[in-house]
């Protein structure tokens, strides 16, 4: 624990607000500190803050008319709040966004190819690229079809890789299991945990499978209306009751015959 | 029918279509990389053609050296349009974007011929005029030079496009978001392809500015650019060198065919309908994507 | 100050529904129009001939252009094409002694005939396939209008218009001409306003955000899509016929050309799309502003003695013209009518906003 407090994390993020729109008030004060090498999830439900946060730190926000309109987000120490997109890339921060946007017109091959910085060597490239062939086996046979018709785990796949060759410090996946086969989600997620060890990449991934997400990470936050309600360590957060009954699916045995007539409420929303 | 004359007539629509395609790559170039439909393509090509001509008749620079300067230039032209006029509309409808084009396109029009006047000039290649025999076939020098140079600038940027950067400008293509996700600049990208563009905008200047003189009437080549780039696909460089070679034939043959019907001046009648029939029939073209908007 | 309200606020439907929902508009509408009645004994004839009837009827004109691809969405690059067959049908009809106010009907069903021809394409697809399509017609229309001489006489002749004659009337003074144009344009004008009011505009917006969600509302968006291309094509027919009898005289098939088709859009799109108010204010910067930037150029190298070169003066007013289209379109992508909005609504709360700071 002592030590845990000494280590400057990678990432931080104190009380940050973003605008959509300069009226859409999508997260409200969020803070959350990445420690250099480890593995983070932001859990909570549809239209919580969970990808606005990552877009705040990726830079993506402006894309979509949006901004941040208070706070500020660090990494490693230089504040990067007003950084353009690229630029943070080249830093060290990768997003892979969500639904599995792939280059669809390009092949496997080719998306890595385009995801590499542009002052990275041939040699290194091809390094990075079986590097991730490695990582992803099913990758490396379809390396040159076209990635549009690879199958949904396939392109998530090469999503999480493409993020790869650009050799992040921090890798941020937005609900890298959605829709997918829970075999292929405990693929990639046994990958990521394997990237997260042997290269010590610091991951910050956002989940709505928390079942999933809370066996593999070392701490996660709850957000719920833009807001951070909870944080905690993976193993208080799964023992957490409310935690339990709204993101594990708990309440092992409940005879529904004599289940209380009122639903609970959270009791962190008021 | 006489055979001979139709194989001459399909030859020689080929090669003026392969000059179409000078002119339809360049849109391809920049739709490919944006899905901006660039209507100010024929302005560009009057100012290559004048650039190049202010080059080596105002300044009298050699013409090898006059075209490289040129092409420079007009690399920096593409490069400032994109980042003053369009890079503001990303993402608008594309009406606004439709009319920016065409705006452009009056204002390069009208600044050209107010700097360098609406006589017209010679570009004086020095390309000879006799023809050139094919068996019994005659060919125009100029179109064949021409031909050459648009098949080679697809040879180019057939390859290009297998370089890192012209991966990137396809991943642009594919998908802004994610690509600013792996650090591509877009913006960046789509300047480059609006620059690459202009350059192409030149050549063709330079090849038609040849036949049919420097003047206004460069800017009519809107409409048959525009149709090899419709015909062959918007985003597809293949497709606007087939779609080329194949508009040329038809309109050359077709021509022939209609004009002692209806009294001459056909050719613009056919290129009409060709265009219209691809896209009432299959508005993605031969080579072009599919993901299109309909109704 | 200048608006005695702060805000608008409706209580009841009908208020909301209103035309003026501001009195200051309704004062202001209500000023310009008497203007309009009074300009030929104000302005001098000159200035009402070359420049006050012209623009009246193209903002008649846009504003038809402005009902399809404001209100109903759809992009149209042939419009030009569509007042020409207005325009001929007219004269022809006059020439063989029809009235000229069933000649004008004529010549404005005539341009809806052709004008749903261009609604076929619409009906398949959209956005900048429609504007490449409806171009493509455009040309095919120059070309059988060039190629014919039964319509116009071949390539480079003109028609002569017969003389203007309404409700009995020989109408040959410049004021007259005035009087037609701007009954017109105000005729056009109430419709144009009227039309956000009715089922129509309403189906023509709910066509135009979104026309698959419309037709699950219950909204045959192809039906609209033809009945939009039918209206707007009718006021362009009748614009022609009236451009042609009031201020050009002879009819010639450049009157018509692309070239046209895209001024008009560029009005309506300077304009601002679905804006009546802007559709004026459009006209008048694409029509007027070239040339009185061009007097200026001239007038000002004339008074510094410098020597500008003949054509480049010709060439001025076309660069202006489109530097105009590219300059509002990166001030206001939505068009002067937006910017007239926005000055609007900061005075009709000033100077009271200034107190919440």
């Amino acid at each position: 624990m002592q030590d845990k407090v000494e280590a400057q994390p990678i990432l931080s993020m104190n009380s940050v607000e973003v605008l959509y729109d300069n009226v859409m008030l999508a997260i409200k004060g969020v803070s959350v500190q990445v420690p250099k090498g480890e593995m983070i999830a932001l859990l909570g439900s549809n239209g919580a803050g969970k990808s606005t946060t990552l877009k705040a730190i990726s830079g993506l926000l402006k894309a979509e008319r949006g901004r941040v309109s208070r706070g500020e987000i660090k990494f490693e120490g230089t504040d990067i709040t007003d950084m353009l997109a690229q630029n943070r890339v080249a830093q060290g921060i990768c997003h892979v966004i969500e639904g599995r946007r792939v280059f669809e017109h390009l092949t496997p091959e080719e998306n890595l190819t385009a995801a590499a910085p542009s002052g990275m060597s041939r040699s290194t490239l091809n390094v990075e690229k079986e590097k991730i062939y490695n990582y992803f086996p099913r990758l490396a046979e379809r390396r040159n079809s076209l990635s549009g018709y690879l199958s949904g785990g396939e392109q998530q796949m090469l999503a999480i890789g493409r993020a790869l060759v650009t050799q992040p410090k921090l890798l941020m996946l937005d609900e890298p299991s959605l829709g997918l086969a829970p075999f292929l989600v405990a693929e990639i997620f046994g990958i990521l945990q394997k990237i997260n060890k042997e290269d010590g990449m610091s991951v910050l991934l956002v989940e709505q499978n928390a079942l999933a997400a809370l066996e593999i990470v070392s701490e996660g936050y709850l957000i719920e209306n833009g807001r951070v309600v909870m944080n905690g360590t993976a193993a208080a957060l799964k023992a957490n009751s409310d935690i339990q009954e709204f993101y594990l699916g708990a309440g092992e045995g409940t005879d529904f015959h004599n289940v209380k007539h009122y639903s609970r409420r959270k009791r962190w929303l008021s | 029918m006489d055979w001979i004359f139709l194989s001459e007539l399909a030859i020689n629509g080929a090669l003026t279509g392969l000059l179409y395609s000078l002119f339809a790559i360049g849109l391809v170039l920049i739709y490919k990389a944006s899905s901006v439909p660039n209507l100010a393509q024929a302005g560009l090509t009057m100012v290559g053609a004048y650039v190049v001509l202010a080059l080596a008749r105002d300044l009298g620079l050699p013409l090898w050296l006059a075209i490289p300067i040129g092409a420079v230039l007009m690399f920096g032209l593409g490069f400032g349009i994109e980042r003053v006029a369009l890079r503001r509309l990303a993402g608008r409808p594309v009406v606004m974007i439709l009319m920016m084009t065409l705006g452009l396109d009056i204002f390069l029009r009208g600044t050209t011929l107010a700097i360098w006047g609406g006589t017209s000039r010679s570009m004086e290649l020095g390309v000879s005029y006799e023809p050139l025999f094919l068996g019994d076939i005659f060919l125009s020098r100029i179109h064949v030079v021409g031909a050459a140079v648009a098949i080679a600038l697809f040879v180019a940027f057939m390859l290009f496009f297998r370089t890192r950067t012209g991966i990137k400008l396809r991943a642009i293509a594919d998908d802004y978001m994610a690509s600013w996700s792996v650090g591509i600049s877009v913006e960046r990208g789509v300047g480059l392809s609006w620059a690459l563009a202009s350059v192409v905008a030149m050549a063709a200047g330079v090849i038609w500015g040849e036949i049919q003189g420097v003047d206004q009437a460069l800017s009519l080549l809107l409409l048959k650019g525009l149709t090899v780039a419709v015909l062959g696909g918007l985003d597809s460089i293949l497709g606007a060198v087939v779609a080329g070679i194949l508009l040329g034939i038809i309109e050359n043959v077709g021509a022939d065919f209609l004009d002692p019907i209806v009294g001459g001046g056909s050719r613009e009648l056919i290129v009409a309908a060709v265009l219209i029939l691809t896209v009432m029939i299959r508005p993605h073209g031969l080579f072009g994507r599919h993901d299109i908007e309909r109704v | 100050m200048f608006y005695r309200l702060s805000g608008v606020h409706h209580a009841n439907y009908v208020s909301d529904s209103r035309i003026f929902k501001v009195p200051a508009d309704r004062n202001l509408a209500v000023f310009v129009l008497l203007f309009g009645l009074a300009a030929p004994f104000i302005v001098p004839s000159l200035y009402l001939n070359s420049y006050m009837l012209p623009w009246l009827i193209w903002t008649a004109a846009a504003l038809g252009l402005n009902l399809v691809t404001g209100w109903a969405g759809q992009l149209h690059l042939g419009y030009a094409a569509v007042m020409a067959v207005g325009a001929y049908a007219s004269i022809h009809a006059a020439r063989f002694g029809i009235p000229w106010e069933f000649a004008l009907i004529i010549g404005g069903l005539a341009s809806s005939v052709i004008g749903s021809l261009f609604a076929f394409a619409a009906l398949r697809v959209k956005g900048l396939y429609l504007a490449l399509t409806t171009l493509a017609m455009q040309f095919v229309m120059d070309w059988v209008l060039t190629h014919s001489p039964a319509i116009t006489g071949g390539s480079h002749a003109s028609l002569q218009s017969p003389t203007l004659a309404l409700l009995g009337q020989d109408i040959t003074s410049d004021t007259g001409y005035y009087y037609v144009a701007f009954g017109w344009c105000v005729l056009v004008t109430i419709f144009m306003l009227n039309l956000k009011r009715t089922g129509l505009g309403r189906a023509l917006v709910a066509v135009r955000e979104k026309d698959f969600a419309a037709a699950i509302l219950g909204v045959n968006s192809f039906y609209y899509k033809i009945l939009a291309f039918a209206t707007s094509s009718f006021i362009a027919g009748v614009s022609g016929a009236l451009l042609v009898a009031t201020f050009f005289f002879l009819a010639a098939p450049e009157q018509f050309s692309v070239a046209v088709s895209i001024q008009v859009l560029a009005m309506v799109i300077v304009g601002g799309l679905g804006s009546i108010i802007g559709s004026y204010m459009g006209v008048a910067l694409i029509l007027l502003v070239p040339g009185i930037v061009n007097g200026l150029v001239s007038g000002s190298s004339q008074s510094l003695g410098m020597q500008i070169n003949v054509e480049t003066l010709a060439h001025i007013p076309n660069a202006v013209y489109g530097a105009l289209i590219v300059i509002i379109l990166l001030i206001e992508p939505l068009g002067l009518g937006k910017l007239y909005g926005n000055i609007r609504d900061y005075l009709m709360v000033w100077p009271f906003d200034q107190l919440r700071k």
